[in-house]
């Protein structure tokens, strides 16, 4: 149990941080981000199982992100159900929509697979788009806030909690990834497919099933986005740039790696908001700037800090072997 | 409205001027994805800024017009080795560097290059719509009851000299089969004495050359704002794979096809609809026929 | 090969943030005599272009309320926020209200945004002042310090309708029920509602509507031909047409290319048909379109009230110098809506939302008083009325849009009705 705890000090301290958080601090700007960071970290960690773990790189996990999305808010609007039962509807659907996904990767390599995901994403934004009779076209739906627990309409301190929870879950299920038997095998097919399974590995399964696994994930994290920010806009739940998110963090952070997607999202979110806040008010001619530093930022770290943030721990570990030995 | 109706002169005139819209759109495609296809067809790098230099050609004729008055057709070929130029610059500056990186690598590097394009267009020559109006955009050709314009004539006729241009060089030239052969295998190019890296610059820099031409020639056609490549980045992947990757041909023809789905699309169920047809073409495609309609069976598996 | 984030790293990495986190934005701070507001609007995106008009319309209007006197006795200043997409609208909405202290929020124009935007305020119990957004359900959520200035789809349908039946029909000689009209629309939320709206009230009047809405998405359209085409053989006398920026010229072109043939073309809002870049795009090619907008050139000062006559010619020069040229519909809409604003706090005196509420339902203002012509009457859901909120058709007549409609407000009349051949608009 020591040991355990010893071994995970990074997430003790991340998670732990988020925690106390809210005691201290009351500011709701502060609150509100901190939901935001915890909650694009597990949507980050969601991608990472089929992305980071299983290898399977996908740029269109806005597909389910939005099916969670839409599911909570048509089911809160048009059914008079809680978003509870919305986010179940919404992972019975992901289930169905990440085994096709699954099915196709194992059709398809590399950028390939990439590119069938974001079509795929885009289908079901126009389907969304256009289907006016029952999702409100591209007016999108508000969902409304109503207080209380089995409506998801929690304070802002509540929230923290919510994605907090989350978030550790979702950091867990890595964890227990990266030491459980279906880990390992899934590792050796990430890593040689075709020598996976030569040993016996069934690959295109164990693809298969953790794309959708992945699929349910990310689906429940749109549900509480939805209950969240309280608008489900089509052209933006199922956008690529959501889609490009949620694989950014997790490859910052460290893609196979369980506090990889966090960080990744910690320092992305921060960076992004930080930059938006400080150089928006700024003569409305120069808003673009923050953009503009986004992206060479993004070209620069993948550049040099491919491996993300793993890649630069493993090198100060080995670094500091080499000054040992 | 039943478009099913027996063939009058009034269908016959439908069909007609259906027909040519899309020969005339997919010479538009083709001029943009002739570009995309060598580039990952030889580079096996998925480029997402592809559709941002055709937006930074589209304001390089905007700028040209407006300031010094010069029509689109002449920028043009001040366009190519300018765009040569910048492909090279992006290559040395961006994708050298990830050429042997893993694909996530490059795509996210593709990415941002697409963000801080299109966000450097807006900071410096702001959010408006422009447009290019040189007398040829404004000139209706009417033939046989079908109506077209002058600059989609010549956008088209452009578009199958380039095809022909770069199908000659790349089978004829020695540089040429040396592209190709990089793209076959890398490492027995390189076992062969090939500089693949100069292979890459140039492919990467013939690439942009290509849709930088491009964005010079639609300007006259369609609006100019620093998001304008959205609008064809998709679809020319579609093209490209339909066509086969790294196949000049097949991006002339995967071209016509997805513009005959698209015209054929919007006619009969509703532009609204245009996109689906082509994404689940796009996906149908990979799942049957990856390699395309003309590359070769199982090289959607090579050096990917 | 499992790989793990060093400590150091994590750590690194969470003080990197809160650093971020503490120095991000000023901590909001009120020099006296001075009254904060929070402004969002998307600077960038593809509706950045809109955005920094809107903006550019509030600043102008703020200048002119500080030469008189400010809000509540203090300068009127803001803090801007970029909201690119409706998380940035919620947070930023957040960011303004906890950390600059503002309690009122204005802004948006997109019906993307502001439904995000208001959620988050009125959660913070403070005012959402919507200039722009046209979403009908916008002041159905039951929430009740959120208003809106501008009228919502439903209004512009009812406009145009209003116009087509009243002031088209009769001059093509047409009785309601013998006129046709097609509808065709770019396909996001602004296009989608207003369209809806008129094609239910057009069905509500009788007017014949032919064929499906032909719905395109603004940034993905190529080519109009199919939709051309297909309205060609349907044959409309009027051609109902929301669009975009970059679609409206494309429209246009092609159905001038292939001689499409129809009586009017009327649009609704300052996107497409009702911005500078189609007049710039097609110069006098663009003769004889309909928008319906704020007042344009000709609109005559006079037929507003002196109060009215006063802050209107006040705005045009302000915008004017600032941007050489006439207001354009973003310009007016956040104009319009900050100066009614003022309004509301020189009545309230006081940004309570009890008292800001009291003192805005109370408010009974006849159309010819405020900026645009406009006057006011909110409902009990904070939605400023269709009558009040006075519209008006423009055509774009020799590469300007010139108000023509309704001719008590103008010097100016619609010619070409209807649309000659193409060659013919002079």
């Amino acid at each position: 149990m020591v040991r355990a705890v010893g071994r995970h000090r990074g997430a003790l301290l991340v998670f732990g941080v988020a925690a106390l958080v809210p005691v201290f601090v009351r500011d709701a700007y502060f609150l509100d981000s901190l939901v935001l960071i915890l909650l694009w970290g597990a949507l980050s960690a969601a991608w990472n199982v089929a992305g980071g773990y299983a290898g399977q790189v996908s740029i269109g996990h806005a597909a389910f992100f939005g099916i969670g999305a839409y599911s909570a808010a048509l089911m809160g609007t048009r059914f008079h159900q809680s978003p509870w039962l919305g986010m179940l509807v919404g992972v019975a659907l992901s289930l169905v929509a990440g085994a096709a996904i699954g099915y196709l990767s194992n059709r398809l390599r590399g950028p390939y697979f990439a590119l069938s995901t974001i079509a795929f994403s885009q289908v079901l934004l126009i389907v969304a788009s256009r289907w006016r009779a029952f999702t409100s076209g591209s007016e999108g739906i508000p969902v409304p806030f109503r207080p209380g627990f089995a409506t998801l309409g929690l304070s802002h301190v509540a929230w923290v909690y919510m994605a907090l929870a989350v978030a550790v879950l979702y950091w867990a299920i890595q964890v227990w990834l990266e030491h459980s038997r279906f880990g390992y095998r899934l590792a050796g097919v990430r890593e040689d497919e075709d020598a996976a399974q030569a040993l016996g590995i069934p690959a295109r399964r164990l693809k298969v099933i953790a794309v959708t696994a992945s699929a349910a994930l990310t689906s429940v994290c749109g549900t509480l986005w939805a209950q969240y920010v309280g608008f489900v806009d089509p052209f933006y739940v199922f956008s690529v740039d959501l889609s490009v998110r949620f694989a950014l963090n997790a490859i910052i952070g460290g893609m196979g790696t369980a506090l990889g997607p966090f960080l990744g999202s910690i320092l992305i979110t921060s960076l992004e908001t930080y930059l938006r806040a400080t150089l928006s008010g700024v003569k409305s001619g120069f808003t673009g700037i923050y953009l503009i530093v986004y992206g060479v930022v993004l070209i620069l770290v993948v550049r040099f800090f491919p491996d993300g943030l793993a890649g630069l721990a493993d090198r100060l570990r080995a670094r500091r072997a080499r000054a040992q030995a | 409205m039943d478009p099913a109706r027996p063939l009058g002169p009034a269908q016959i005139d439908v069909f007609a001027q259906l027909g040519v819209s899309t020969v005339l759109l997919g010479g538009i495609y083709a001029l943009i994805a002739v570009g995309l296809t060598l580039i990952f067809g030889i580079m096996r790098v998925v480029n997402f800024a592809h559709g941002e230099f055709l937006m930074l050609g589209m304001y390089l004729a905007f700028w040209a017009f407006t300031l010094l008055s010069l029509d689109p057709w002449f920028v043009l070929f001040v366009s190519i080795p300018l765009f040569f130029g910048i492909g090279v610059v992006t290559y040395l500056l961006v994708m050298k560097g990830v050429i042997h990186a893993s694909h996530n690598v490059q795509i996210f590097t593709t990415v941002g290059l697409s963000t801080a394009l299109q966000n450097l267009a807006l900071v410096l020559w702001s959010g408006d719509f422009h447009t290019v109006r040189p007398w040829h955009a404004a000139t209706p050709i009417r033939l046989a009851g079908t109506a077209f314009n002058l600059s989609q004539v010549v956008a088209f006729l452009i578009a199958i000299g380039l095809t022909v241009l770069l199908v000659l060089f790349m089978r004829w030239t020695h540089t040429g089969r040396v592209m190709r052969a990089t793209a076959q295998d890398r490492d027995a190019a390189i076992l062969m004495g090939i500089d693949t890296d100069r292979v890459y610059r140039l492919t990467f820099a013939i690439g942009i050359a290509a849709v930088g031409a491009a964005g010079v020639l639609v300007s006259p056609l369609y609006a100019v704002y620093p998001t304008a490549g959205l609008q064809f980045v998709l679809l020319s992947y579609v093209v490209v794979v339909l066509g086969g990757l790294g196949n000049m041909m097949g991006a002339l023809i995967g071209s016509l096809i997805v513009a005959a789905v698209e015209v054929a699309g919007s006619y009969y169920f509703g532009t609204a609809w245009k996109e689906i047809f082509y994404f689940v073409l796009f996906i149908a495609v990979l799942v049957f026929r990856p390699a395309g309609l003309f590359g070769q069976r199982g090289a959607e598996n090579l050096g990917v | 090969m499992r790989r793990r984030i060093s400590l150091t790293i994590a750590v690194a990495v969470v003080v990197l943030a809160c650093t971020a986190w503490l120095t991000a934005a000023t901590w909001g701070q009120a020099l006296s005599g001075e009254y904060k507001i929070g402004v969002l609007e998307p600077l960038t995106g593809p509706l950045a272009g809109e955005g920094k008009r809107h903006l550019e319309g509030f600043e102008v209007v703020r200048d002119l309320i500080n030469e008189r006197g400010g809000v509540m006795g203090k300068r009127l200043s803001f803090v801007v926020a970029d909201v690119p997409d409706p998380t940035a609208a919620a947070s930023e909405a957040n960011r303004l209200i906890t950390r600059e202290n503002v309690k009122i929020i204005t802004g948006t124009f997109s019906s993307r945004l502001c439904g995000a935007a208001s959620e988050a305020a009125a959660r913070h119990n403070v005012i959402y002042w919507e200039t722009s957004c046209v979403d009908p359900r916008f002041n159905k959520r039951g929430l009740k310090n959120v208003y809106r200035t501008e009228i919502d789809a439903t209004g512009f349908g009812w406009y145009n309708i209003d116009f087509i039946v009243k002031h088209l029909a009769p001059r093509f000689n047409l009785k309601p029920n013998e006129l046709k009209i097609a509808f065709i629309s770019e396909d996001s939320s602004y296009g989608q509602g207003v369209t809806e709206s008129a094609v239910a009230r057009a069905k509500e009047v009788g007017l014949q509507v032919v064929g499906p809405v032909e719905y395109y998405n603004f940034q993905t359209i190529n080519d109009m031909t199919p939709i051309i085409v297909k309205l060609k053989q349907l044959n409309p006398d009027v051609v109902h047409h929301i669009a975009y920026t970059n679609d409206a010229p494309l429209f246009w072109r092609q159905a001038r290319e292939q001689n499409f043939l129809f009586k009017a073309l009327v649009h609704a809002g300052a996107t497409g048909y009702g911005g500078s870049d189609f007049g710039k795009a097609m110069g006098n090619d663009g003769n004889g379109v309909f928008a319906l907008l704020e007042p344009g050139p000709g609109f005559k000062l006079e037929s507003l009230k002196p109060d009215g006559q006063k802050i209107e010619k006040d705005f045009r020069d302000a915008i004017q110098k600032r941007t050489g040229s006439y207001p354009l519909g973003a310009h007016q809409l956040a104009g319009g809506g900050l100066w009614l604003l003022k309004v509301v706090l020189d009545r309230a005196q006081s940004d309570d939302p009890e008292k800001f509420r009291s003192a805005v339902m109370g408010l009974d203002l006849p159309v010819g008083t405020m900026i645009n012509g406009w006057g006011v009457k909110f409902s009990e859901t904070g939605q400023n009325s269709n009558e009040r909120v006075q519209h008006y058709m423009l055509q774009w007549q020799n590469g300007q849009l010139v108000t023509v409609w309704p001719e008590e407000f103008t010097t100016n009349r619609a010619k070409w009705i209807p649309l000659g051949p193409w060659d013919q608009r002079k």
